[in-house]
């Protein structure tokens, strides 16, 4: 009663498919990958320059029906060599429709074809290295981006072009300007006794270990 | 205190709600930041503190995704013992949010009947995981230890015992004049409305489609067992109201204990036979360090919602910590939504919707 | 009738009840039995006060929906006086049952300071106690002692709610202790941990 891996694999060949149609080329790659775990289902990966992101949002909301925008995360890298910091957005292709009232949808895996398939989406945004990464907001495109954005920000430091009303959400109002945790030059408090979490169980500890601090 | 620590702003005029703002970071904890400095392994305990009331689920999330960065293959049992704890837990919550309900309405007695049913069900992932609330019971590769001796037939009396309660709730709630008026009528919500929002799971489903990640991204063996996703019939034009999310978290009950019974009678193996700690039939031997460059996705149905994870691997250790990991929760998108579902209707139906949309604040501020 | 500004009132009762109340004080000070009244009410208001712990109805993280299990029937907090007041201002006991942090920090200080004396305050938990798996964090404070004193502390993650009513027996123990000792004033004491032997 799931979707099968024939529909899965369908979708997203279709999809990316589609994707290519109408992006191919400009800098966007498009690509199916599996995952690795559970059913081992198709998903789509996107890899999409700063400045085309508008146009593919804008596509992928209306014209290719993905209506559910459910992850936002940003990454700093300070080591990268292609890149110093990288957005990932995970979407899904969700077929729910308004009902008549009175009414449910049931709908039925197996009657389900075409763009009604439920379908994962990933895009990978990557930013060149520097103080200042910026990417255009999707605010206006999917509601669901909206708090996403806003956390990103808060503990990121990936500043959203075009977003209105920008807040902290997690860290207090009054944490200092500037202060984002997730970069990696911020480091946990007693971050040097990491070394006591090697080895937490103690397998390779030996019996003359015995009393001895690691 | 059975929802969660976050501040609501509303603004009225005379009784009606005009405008309100959600106001999260209570208990934001920063575990995206201490995961970076744990093991994959050491990372399960923080994920059952994510979303307290429905931490199993929450831990089997987690161990998904990094399932699929170390691409770790699971055995059928494991995944079986899985889907056992997985639905246990979300009877648990459901018991929970609705004794955290009843009160915010009124009524007092569903929260000492909520409770006593779910002491039942801790009892039972008690036995599974060591501890009342935060088990650490799944692991990457299987589970930690498999189902006792005695569970199944401890589980199916109790179960048996639960369907007959779930027929009392009704009963009491169904007929009560207070309840329905209170909320039937209160906090409409259309489908397509919430799916742009990104709000998933019961709430969704009650406004009557009956999407559901278990089928869509099939993950475990929910296709052997025998269910049905819970959806309800929205009651008017403008979406569903608080009454149909109360009756299809009820339905959904219905439904996990259906799923468990019939995972028992499935399991391969025997519900009665027990395999030692790390046998190969409830745990697979797993890769400890990623390289970098790979990535984990999971993508579960938690009790509340879709929730998410995508780690990226190498990390400190040589990889044997994540580089980032990120939490989805359904509820962090969730609240700002309910927020807005409440302009228009008067004060006292803001604990009424609140309520329904069954918020928890564990997973909002991670 | 008396005009505004006027008093017609020819006897006020004011200056005969100071009169008496200062006539009745010495005569009780010099006979021992103000002292022996005090020692009596004092004993009474503290066997009263820890039979009757009113803890704030305050839930943080995970360790609150312990403490509301320990208020449902398998437990029963109830039996032992426990009842959960929605005011500061009309509760003994500060229950603090979860991670503070930053932003939370300035608001338990509030509450904390809005009880009326005699005020006890519980560490539930680990993160209430020093943090506990997120001490490392940016945003957590190490434990909620460093803001407020604590009474009692109770370990566990989370604390099984049987842990919480011994808590609750051991602060009672300790109110019989400290009788009426204001909040500010219990540094020579030892901290009491449940599940200390």
């Amino acid at each position: 009663m799931s979707i099968s891996a024939e529909q899965n694999a369908a979708a997203a060949s279709e999809f990316a498919e589609f994707a290519e149609k109408q992006f191919g080329g400009s800098g966007v790659t498009v690509s199916v990958e599996h995952h690795s775990n559970a059913a081992k289902y198709a998903f789509v990966r996107l890899t999409c320059p700063p400045q085309h992101w508008i146009a593919l949002a804008k596509w992928m909301r209306f014209d290719a029906g993905v209506n559910y925008c459910s992850m936002i995360t940003g990454t700093h890298y300070p080591d990268g060599a292609e890149r110093g910091w990288g957005v990932a957005y995970h979407f899904l292709r969700q077929p729910v429709r308004d009902v008549e009232p009175f009414t449910a949808d049931v709908l039925k895996a197996s009657d389900l074809s075409g763009a009604s398939i439920p379908l994962e989406i990933e895009v990978l945004i990557d930013l060149p290295s520097g103080d200042a990464p910026v990417v255009p907001s999707v605010q206006s495109i999917w509601v669901g981006a909206d708090w996403n954005e806003k956390e990103t920000w808060d503990l990121v430091g990936i500043r959203f072009e075009g977003h209105e009303n920008m807040h902290r959400v997690l860290n207090p109002h009054d944490s200092p300007e500037g202060f984002h945790p997730l970069q990696k030059q911020h480091q946990i408090r007693y971050h040097d006794f990491n070394e006591m979490y090697d080895d937490a169980q103690g397998f390779v500890r030996k019996p003359a270990d015995e009393g001895r601090v690691k | 205190m059975t929802h969660g620590l976050w501040t609501l702003r509303v603004k009225v005029d005379g009784e009606t709600v005009v405008d309100t703002e959600a106001e999260l970071g209570y208990i934001h904890r920063g575990v995206e930041k201490i995961a970076e400095a744990r093991d994959f392994t050491q990372v399960t305990p923080y994920c059952d503190r994510l979303c307290y009331v429905s931490a199993m689920t929450w831990a089997n999330s987690y161990i998904y995704a990094a399932e699929d960065l170390l691409e770790v293959e699971v055995p059928e049992r494991a995944e079986f013992i899985r889907l056992i704890a997985a639905e246990l837990q979300r009877l648990a919550s459901h018991l929970m949010w609705l004794g955290a309900f009843g009160p915010d309405i009124g009524n007092l007695t569903l929260m000492t009947w909520c409770m006593r049913d779910r002491e039942m069900f801790l009892d039972l992932l008690q036995e599974l995981g060591g501890s009342r609330m935060h088990y650490n019971y799944p692991r990457i590769g299987g589970v930690k230890r498999d189902l006792p001796v005695g569970f199944a037939d401890r589980a199916r009396a109790k179960i048996k015992l639960f369907e007959n309660r779930i027929n009392e709730y009704e009963m009491m709630l169904d007929e009560s004049t207070i309840w329905l008026v209170r909320l039937q009528g209160v906090g409409y919500a259309r489908a397509e409305d919430m799916v742009n929002s990104g709000v998933s799971g019961p709430n969704v489903r009650a406004a009557g489609v009956n999407y559901d990640v278990r089928w869509a991204h099939p993950y475990s063996v929910y296709d052997q067992v025998d269910w049905e996703p819970a959806v309800e019939k929205p009651t008017s034009v403008k979406g569903a109201d608080c009454y149909d999310r109360y009756r299809v978290r009820m339905e959904e009950m219905r439904q996990s204990c259906k799923m468990t019974l019939d995972a028992l009678d499935k399991i391969p193996g025997g519900a009665n036979t027990h395999y030692n700690t790390g046998d190969e039939m409830i745990i697979a031997k797993a890769p400890t360090r990623a390289p970098e460059g790979a990535t984990g996705f999971s993508n579960y149905e938690c009790t509340r919602g879709a929730s998410q994870f995508y780690i990226q691997g190498g990390g400190d250790g040589r990889g044997k910590n994540p580089y980032r990991l990120s939490i989805r929760s359904p509820m962090f998108i969730t609240i700002p939504y309910v927020a807005k579902t409440m302009i228009g209707y008067k004060v006292a139906d803001i604990p009424a919707i609140m309520g329904s949309f069954d918020p928890c604040i564990g997973e909002t501020d991670r | 009738m008396a005009e505004s500004g006027e008093n017609y009132t020819a006897f006020n009762s004011r200056a005969l009840v100071e009169v008496v109340g200062d006539v009745t004080d010495e005569a009780l000070k010099a006979t021992k039995i103000k002292q022996l009244l005090s020692v009596l009410a004092g004993r009474f208001f503290n066997w009263g006060g820890r039979k009757s712990l009113f803890t704030l109805h305050l839930g943080i993280k995970c360790c609150a929906i312990e403490m509301a299990a320990a208020a449902t029937p398998r437990f029963d907090g109830d039996r032992f006086g426990v009842l959960f007041r929605s005011s500061p201002r009309q509760s003994d006991v500060l229950l603090v049952n979860g991670p503070i942090s930053k932003k939370f920090a300035d608001k338990v200080v509030r509450l904390w300071e809005q009880m009326p004396e005699p005020k006890y305050c519980i560490a539930m938990g680990e993160c209430a106690i020093s943090g506990g798996p997120y001490f490392q964090s940016y945003n957590i404070l190490e434990g909620v002692d460093t803001v407020i004193p604590v009474d009692v502390y109770i370990p566990g993650c989370p604390p099984r709610p049987e842990a919480l009513i011994d808590g609750f027996g051991l602060l009672r123990e300790k109110i019989i202790r400290i009788g009426g000792a204001p909040s500010t004033g219990r540094d020579g004491e030892k901290p009491v941990i449940v599940g200390e032997d």
